[in-house]
């Protein structure tokens, strides 16, 4: 690969147009080939480590691909945050956290994070078109994605192939559980199970005095389309970042967001512990072994930033990164003071919480991440403040504002303290990071 | 559901057949119970152009007697494939929508998928109680669990085909 980027990259000097006409050949080349019904059997890696790309282009792929064909995409992104199709950012993610901003910002807008800032620096959050909950991704993971056709399709066949490559790699506690996951058995070795049943294995520990619970390696999630299935995971194999993971999926806003949509279903989770060329390599020959015809080799192809030059994978990587899809495509919720009677939203999880119970009643719909309707009670602030106030906010879309207690002031001339602390609550609740220009 | 359906054909059979046969063929406490599902599906049962017809993506539609609106929603088989459904997101009111666009999504069992519309219009009417309770379309996807409704525009694009070619094509399937 390399002395062909090499040559490209010399092109681009002597003469950019030709260089990019060539590109745009070489690059139209590979929806020709994903849309070729003779290539039934397909894999491609990603060189690049942008999340917006690779899900443009695994996109790409579930849209172009012949409908016969199945095609294998590996690739690792840099540290995000990952949230499902149909699921709430400000429910399920550290917010504040994601973007660090000078202690003089976090103080004005009232979000005060301190020391508790992990230090890995700014985290995009990526919003995807498949089902499912919230992960977070970093270069000690492998994400796999297998698209097929629809009709011969199951939840669990592309987890059982990769627990075959990992079992294949020595990694004996792999298995595929109910919810469609990859989980490393923690007990003792036990009885011996039959090897190529991928749903149980010997150390399952059925009967042992301290039951452990099996680890989380790989998570399932699928976008459906007319005749054909996406089917991805996140492959944990050596994460350096296990222990602050937690800090990012944990919402701060939890206890006082009550929403439809999907919620995240939270579980231990461990590193596998393998190199991701070897994972790779591996997953790659378990899926030739499982679609390829004999002897038949599927070659494997590089995939990368140059692939922006394809205008549909263009369009997507554009739409990614839009406060409209990141934060507007989140179904509706409420924001209320009083605590959800729903059993995710414990005791606990508002004891966790950094942001206390308000003393004021309130109660916000949020629909298509636009403020549709502000009820707030506090007896302390003059009504006509209250209400300039909660007409300022309907209509509002939150990814306007920014910075909570200045949109206060530039909408109404309050003074009321007790005003610009409901202001600073809700600021701290929905904290709305600006998607980076760059 | 089945029983419903079955309910409907002996009655398309009916209307069609009792003209030639002797009234004491039916027996009368039968045409009574067969009163109420007559008067909700009667175009269904005069104009076989206004029968329910399914899309190659497992939606259904429902024109209404005049052909001006038609009623939307995913079929038996798709609620099926699909798995629980745990949320869905309706589309929105007075919205128009050309034949082939999304006009909603739902997600079941981890996964994504979009709800296509084979006919363009306006959006007239949404199923509210989906949202709320996003598993009752798994009861009922093609009675109680319908999605839209629709004032329609244009003539319906793509394949559409009647409940046995439907049923015969997610079998070829």
């Amino acid at each position: 690969m390399a002395p062909s980027r090499g040559l490209h990259h010399l092109l681009y000097i002597l003469n950019p147009q030709i260089a990019l006409r060539n590109t745009r050949r070489t690059f139209s080349s590979f929806t020709e080939t994903l849309a070729n019904p003779t290539k039934k059997v397909q894999t491609y890696i990603s060189r690049s480590t942008n999340p917006f790309l690779n899900l443009s282009i695994e996109d790409h792929i579930l849209r172009t691909s012949s409908p016969s064909s199945v095609i294998l995409f590996l690739y690792t992104n840099a540290p995000c945050v990952v949230i499902g199709r149909n699921q709430n950012p400000w429910l399920e993610v550290n917010l504040p956290i994601l973007r660090p901003c000078p202690p003089k910002a976090q103080k004005s807008t009232g979000i005060e994070i301190g020391i508790e800032q992990p230090g890995l620096g700014p985290i995009s959050l990526v919003r995807r078109r498949s089902g499912g909950g919230t992960v977070f991704h970093d270069k000690g993971n492998v994400n796999w994605s297998v698209t097929s056709p629809r009709v011969a399709f199951t939840r669990d066949k592309h987890a059982e192939m990769v627990v075959r490559a990992l079992r294949k790699l020595g990694v004996g506690r792999a298995r595929v559980n109910e919810r469609h996951d990859i989980v490393l058995d923690q007990g003792k070795r036990g009885r011996d199970i039959d090897a190529m049943d991928t749903h149980r294995t010997p150390y399952m520990d059925e009967t042992g005095e301290e039951m452990r619970k099996p680890l989380k390696v790989s998570g399932s999630a699928y976008k459906l389309t007319r005749g054909r299935a996406l089917h991805h995971g996140t492959a944990l194999l050596a994460s350096p970042n296990l222990d602050v993971i937690p800090q990012y999926l944990h919402s701060p806003g939890k206890p006082f967001i009550n929403a439809k949509g999907v919620e995240s279903v939270s579980s231990p989770v461990g590193n596998i512990g393998l190199d991701t060329s070897v994972f790779q390599k591996q997953v790659s020959e378990q899926f030739a072994a499982m679609y390829g015809s004999g002897n038949e080799r599927v070659p494997v192809q590089m995939v990368g930033e140059e692939h922006l030059y394809i205008p549909e994978i263009k369009k997507g990587y554009d739409e990614l990164r839009t406060a409209d899809w990141v934060y507007s495509q989140t179904p509706g919720f409420t924001v209320t003071n009083e605590i959800s009677q729903d059993t995710h939203y414990n005791e606990k999880s508002r004891l966790a919480s950094k942001i206390q119970t308000p003393d004021f009643q309130i109660s916000m719909a949020v629909r298509h991440g636009v403020i549709k309707d502000c009820k707030i009670e506090e007896t302390r602030v003059p009504i006509g403040e209250l209400e300039a106030f909660q007409a300022s906010l309907l209509e509002q879309k939150l990814q306007d504002i920014q910075d909570w207690p200045a949109f206060l002031h530039s909408k109404t001339s309050c003074e009321s303290k007790e005003l610009a602390a409901i202001a600073k609550w809700l600021g701290k609740i929905l904290y709305t990071p600006e998607i980076p220009r760059d | 559901m089945a029983a419903r359906l079955s309910v409907a054909r002996t009655a398309r059979q009916l209307t069609s057949s009792a003209v030639r046969r002797p009234p004491s063929f039916v027996p009368a406490t039968c045409q009574r119970w067969q009163q109420a599902p007559l008067e909700r599906r009667l175009f269904s049962v005069s104009a076989a152009v206004k029968e329910k017809k399914y899309t190659e993506d497992h939606e259904w539609i429902e024109l209404s007697s005049d052909g001006k609106t038609c009623t939307l929603g995913i079929s038996d088989y798709a609620a099926k494939a699909l798995g629980d459904v745990v949320y869905i997101e309706l589309p929105q009111i007075d919205m128009d929508i050309s034949a082939g666009d999304t006009i909603g999504a739902v997600e079941s069992v981890k996964s994504a998928s979009d709800i296509l519309t084979p006919i363009g219009g306006k959006v007239t009417e949404v199923n509210s109680q989906l949202e709320a309770k996003p598993g009752s379309i798994n009861a009922d996807p093609e009675g109680e669990g319908w999605i839209a409704k629709l004032e329609v525009a244009g003539e319906p694009e793509g394949k559409l085909m009647s409940k046995d070619e439907y049923t015969a094509f997610t079998e070829d399937a």
